[in-house]
């Protein structure tokens, strides 16, 4: 849109300059054109003069633009960098986030400033009359969330509905009341607006940012944790309908009630969970010939859902029941009717899915166009288990057929959970086509909008990553991996792996060292599993000796890790695994000292290292003809019991000259391993 | 060939607009071989050409309205516009018209859309060689007859696919295949007399349905090439139309028949109640489910700008000042409201100085200043007596 405005508006200084006689009503005309417009505009005015004389000259309307609309324009010509972080991220370099839980923290600490200042700003308005904006800037200067009006009064009630002062509001009622003063319908129901709102609960103190409560979860626990989330985002956490709170007993004190009254007080007790008083209100509602609105009825048929003890047809037909009703009193149904419907039949598991496709049918039908959270739901009803996944695998692909290339605005507030769970279908069938489908849905518009808040997000394109190193070519993975990282996500270590994996596949090894230094700009220094990984495909194979020395280098920096990480742990532990592939790396890119340095590491730690390490230490103390080192070798496997030990002593006996004090040494350790080759197997299976 | 299009160049050009109205057959031409011309204009989309084409018909009711009054002799062109407005009388010379026309609108349309600075005639050239280029790549789609098309199109076409070096029979036949579509597309939107429905519209959801089958057929295919791992495609093309025939579309089959479509879309009065707060929070958690980070400055720039933080584009010196809309010109130019008074004399000159002084005030509305007027007129008049005597007329 933001384009479309620019080039309007450029246009404007083309169409100045066209004295032309006709008016040119379509502002969409490329603009290229005026070019030759100003040149052949001058014949038909010769050709004119002296046949019809002169035209008429309008001139075009003044254009007034949005105040944003230069903003937009060069808005849209900034694209993604995508070698730096996120434009919300940049800040003093040393701040500047590099791994998702810093990125989170960053964007708490800046909320939380704000928020803050604004705190002060706010509880001492006194301290900040100066107002130094020239015009005046209102939104620097302070709020007053206090109630001005003293006296007791139904403006006061008004002033205090207004500031969301719940309970201030029910005093002045109450008091009010006392003094006999009646209070008009219209501010009774929006006090109780209030009250059923809020669930008779004073409104936490919220600045326009309400903390979610999202820990660095696992991808697999984000969907459960999300419903979580989102249920505690909402204003009240956890706040349940009590019996006999103001809101009841102001509506039981109404001299006259009307629809609104009964309303609002349905929908609260159905917010607030107590879906049993709710339809016996309904009933009552009904008994008293008014109507309820739409958005009682979704209410209601939340509150069928909600009911326990009912089988699934049950609730089903009561929600038929419901509809039929609506039709009954000529209430027109909208989107988060059916969204409520489809909603609710999510827990129906395999029950609801007949439905669901009926209720989206009934919605296409009249005419109603389903929002991204419709299809969210009609994914979680057809996919809820991964492994069930297979009977309706065809789902998503009619629902993507539909959606292509259309562009979003919010209706639903579940409309941002789409594309997360678009794509963890995608992950589970293995689609690669359709991932890149649900991305360019994502890439279309301004519908990048509804990938949600930084959790979503990062599902998401984990899930997309992984499936592209699964099924891309390398090639192509490298380049999404430029492209997304770090300037869209941080990758989870999972993600990494994945990569490496990909790597293997396809022979690129090479690149190695560089995803490692990558793991630890983005927070996985101390993630061993990580580090096991990158670790075993380095030392799997023998390469080139110039990738052996980049390998060994990088095996080196990550056996630092491991020390750090000793440091900060009370009880080091160095694991079996790394320290034979760290040890492997040093050996074969000939950094000898440091090898050998690591079978003390072994001795240290008491882990036992494997054959092949042992075999390639003599190897090497042939290579270097060291008779001491091999003694080394063999004493090690023997401390060890190793079986291996047997044949290590009659290579040493034969590739070196040994002195006679060192066979002796040698036949004494033989003979300390037959003695234990008993328990000399449980060992192996250990070490390996 | 270069010298004839060239020739024809500088005039077509300054006469572009009355070219236009060559009626929609013409345009369509135009439109072809526009859209024929790959390279340069290739980015351009089926949905852009049939809007500028669009546009360019809707220009024509102006424009063949001006050219009515004209004498018929002077502008050839005026010949055709009418022409194909009662396409029953033919004349000789037309067909020469026509195939001007659309030679002419040919090279300009295509050097208006690229914008080059090039010298046009190479450009010209260039995109005639590619034209013909492209129309010779699909001989076989030369399709057969040519009732539905009027004569002379038909022989401007010829005359266009013998003006060019390569194959002329393909080139003629494939230039009359797109002329039908186009007059087909044009009467249909004649016939049909939906002014909303435009016809860019219907060609771009044609285009979206078309896309969208493609990907129906592919889909299945790399489905199962992934659950089975054979390679024999031609196998697996098989069993996914197989698979697409049988299973349904979710859109498609049994609804909750509760409603009605008619009693959902008919527009109930609304009763006009205050959003209550239910309303204000929904709007809310709307708005905040598409929130995200500013992608950059000039989006955080944007923010400052709806918070009032910075100052508005255009940055003017009318910032903060808001008179109910009225524009500069009526704070400033005042002396309309001097009607009333006596065209001279020192009732004239005093009032332009008060006008005078009370455009350049800042501080009053255009209301309060033409309220100020307003009392100086009522207080001459209460004054007349004192004025005669004085031997001042007011009025």
């Amino acid at each position: 849109m933001a384009a479309a405005a620019s080039a309007r508006w450029l246009r404007v200084r083309c169409r100045l300059c066209l004295p032309l006689k006709s008016r040119r009503a379509d502002p969409c005309e490329q603009a290229p054109s005026c070019r030759f417009y100003s040149e052949s505009a001058a014949l038909p005015n010769v050709e004119g003069a002296d046949v019809t004389g002169i035209e008429e000259v309008i001139i075009p309307k003044r254009k007034t633009w949005d105040k944003v609309a230069v903003l937009q324009a060069l808005a849209s010509t900034v694209n993604r960098d995508t070698t730096a972080a996120p434009y919300a991220f940049q800040d003093d370099p040393y701040l500047i986030p590099a791994s998702s839980l810093e990125s989170r923290s960053f964007l708490l600490a800046k909320k939380s400033g704000e928020n803050a200042a604004k705190f002060i700003i706010n509880s001492h308005p006194k301290y900040f009359q100066k107002d130094i904006a020239e015009p005046h800037i209102p939104c620097l200067m302070p709020e007053y969330f206090e109630p001005q009006i003293e006296d007791i009064s139904e403006a006061a009630l008004k002033e205090r509905i207004k500031l969301r002062k719940v309970k201030a509001s029910v005093d002045m009622f109450d008091q009010l009341l006392q003094a006999g003063t009646t209070v008009s319908l219209e501010t009774t129901n929006s006090l109780l607006d209030l009250l059923c709102y809020y669930g008779d609960q004073e409104p936490s103190a919220d600045y326009h940012f309400q903390q979610r409560e999202q820990s660095e979860e696992s991808e697999e626990a984000t969907e459960e944790n999300n419903e979580k989330s989102r249920k505690k985002a909402g204003p009240q956490l956890g706040v349940t309908w009590r019996a006999k709170n103001n809101a009841e007993r102001i509506f039981a004190l109404m001299p006259e009630k009307n629809a609104h009254s009964y309303c609002t007080m349905i929908r609260g007790m159905v917010k607030h969970r107590a879906p049993v008083q709710a339809l016996n209100l309904y009933t009552e509602l009904l008994n008293n010939r008014l109507r309820a609105d739409v958005y009682t009825f979704n209410a209601v048929i939340e509150a069928k859902a909600l009911m326990v003890n009912e089988k699934f047809e049950e609730k089903w037909n009561n929600i038929l029941e419901l509809l039929k009703q609506m039709v009954a009193q000529k209430v027109k149904p909208n989107l988060q009717t059916f969204n409520t419907i489809l909603k609710c039949l999510r827990r129906f598991y395999a029950f609801g899915r007949l439905p669901a496709l009926q209720t989206l049918r009934e919605m296409k039908a009249i005419g109603i166009e389903p929002s991204l959270a419709t299809y969210h739901y009609i994914i979680q009803l057809f996919y809820q288990q991964e492994s069930s996944a297979k009977g309706s695998p065809l789902i998503i692909y009619d629902i993507m057929n539909e959606v292509m290339g259309k562009k979003f605005s919010p209706k639903d507030p579940d409309d941002d959970a789409f594309f997360q769970s678009a794509m963890r279908v995608c992950s589970s069938l293995r689609d690669l086509e359709l991932a890149y489908q649900v991305h360019g849905l994502l890439n279309t518009g301004d519908n990048w909008k509804f990938i949600g808040p930084d959790n979503r997000r990062n599902f998401y394109y984990s899930r997309f990553f992984s499936l592209l190193c699964l099924m891309e070519q390398i090639d192509v993975t490298l380049k999404w991996y430029k492209d997304l990282i770090p300037s869209v996500f941080f990758p989870h270590s999972q993600t990494l792996i994945d990569l490496l994996q990909a790597l293997d596949v396809a022979n690129r090894l090479e690149l190695i060292p560089q995803i490692w230094k990558d793991s630890k700009e983005y927070g996985h220094t101390y993630r061993s599993d990580l580090k096991e990984e990158i670790l075993m495909l380095m030392a799997r194979d023998q390469h080139p000796p110039e990738l052996q020395v980049a390998f060994a280098d990088c095996a080196a920096d990550i056996k630092s890790t491991y020390e750090n990480q000793d440091a900060r742990q009370t009880v080091p532990d160095w694991p079996a695994n790394p320290l034979n592939y760290i040890a492997v790396l040093f050996l074969r890119a000939g950094r000898t000292q440091e090898a050998w340095k690591m079978l003390e590491l072994f001795r240290k730690h008491n882990k036992i290292p494997r054959n092949e390490l042992l075999n390639e230490f003599m190897d090497n103390a042939k290579a270097s003809s060291s008779p001491d080192q091999a003694m080394e070798v063999v004493k090690l496997a023997s401390a060890f019991s190793l079986p291996i030990c047997e044949s290590l002593t009659r290579r040493v006996m034969a590739d070196f000259t040994v002195s006679q004090e060192q066979k002796e040494a040698l036949g004494n350790l033989t003979a300390l391993t037959s003695d234990s080759d008993s328990d000399s197997d449980s060992d192996i299976s250990e070490g390996k | 060939m270069l010298w004839r299009m060239s020739a024809v160049l500088p005039l077509r050009l300054l006469s572009r607009l009355p070219l236009c109205s060559g009626g929609p057959e013409a345009l369509a031409a135009a439109v072809v071989l526009l859209g024929a011309s790959p390279g340069a204009v290739r980015f351009f989309s089926l949905m852009h050409l049939s809007r500028a084409q669009n546009n360019i018909q809707r220009y024509f009711g102006t424009s063949s309205v001006i050219y009515n009054k004209k004498d018929e002799q002077s502008v050839p062109t005026h010949e055709i516009s009418k022409e194909t407005e009662s396409q029953d009388s033919v004349k000789e010379n037309t067909k020469k018209d026509l195939l001007n026309i659309i030679k002419g609108m040919k090279v300009e349309l295509s050097t208006v859309n690229v914008q080059t600075t090039k010298p046009p005639n190479r450009r010209q050239l260039r995109s005639l060689e590619a034209t013909v280029g492209r129309l010779q790549r699909a001989p076989e789609d030369a399709p057969k007859k040519s009732e539905s098309l009027s004569p002379e199109l038909v022989a401007a076409a010829s005359a266009v696919a013998d003006s060019l070096p390569f194959d002329k029979q393909t080139t003629k036949s494939e230039l009359l295949r797109q002329l039908r579509q186009h007059e087909e597309d044009s009467r249909a939107q004649k016939e049909g007399e939906r002014p909303k429905v435009s016809f860019s519209n219907i060609i771009s959801d044609m285009k979206v349905a078309k896309s969208a089958t493609a990907r129906v057929s592919t889909r299945p295919v790399h489905q199962i090439q992934f659950d089975e791992g054979s390679d024999d495609y031609g196998g697996q093309e098989k069993t996914a139309d197989l698979r697409k025939s049988l299973r349904k579309n979710i859109f498609k089959g049994k609804r909750l028949n509760i409603f009605d479509l008619k009693a959902v879309t008919e527009e109930a009065p609304e009763a006009e109640t205050a959003p209550s707060l239910w309303d204000v929070e929904f709007a809310k958690q709307l708005a905040a489910v598409n929130e995200q980070p500013f992608q950059n400055g000039f989006e955080e720039m944007i923010q400052w700008t709806k918070e009032g933080k910075l100052w508005e584009f255009p940055i003017n010196n009318e910032a903060g000042f808001d008179d109910d809309g009225s524009e500069f010109y009526e704070h400033v130019f005042l002396d309309k409201y001097l009607e009333d008074f006596p065209k001279q004399g020192p009732i004239r000159h005093f009032m332009e100085l008060v006008t005078c002084g009370l455009s350049k005030n800042p501080y009053l509305s255009v209301k309060q200043k033409v309220e100020h007027i307003e009392w100086f007129k009522n207080y001459f008049n209460e004054k007349r007596d004192i004025l005669k005597d004085s031997n001042i007329h007011f009025n």
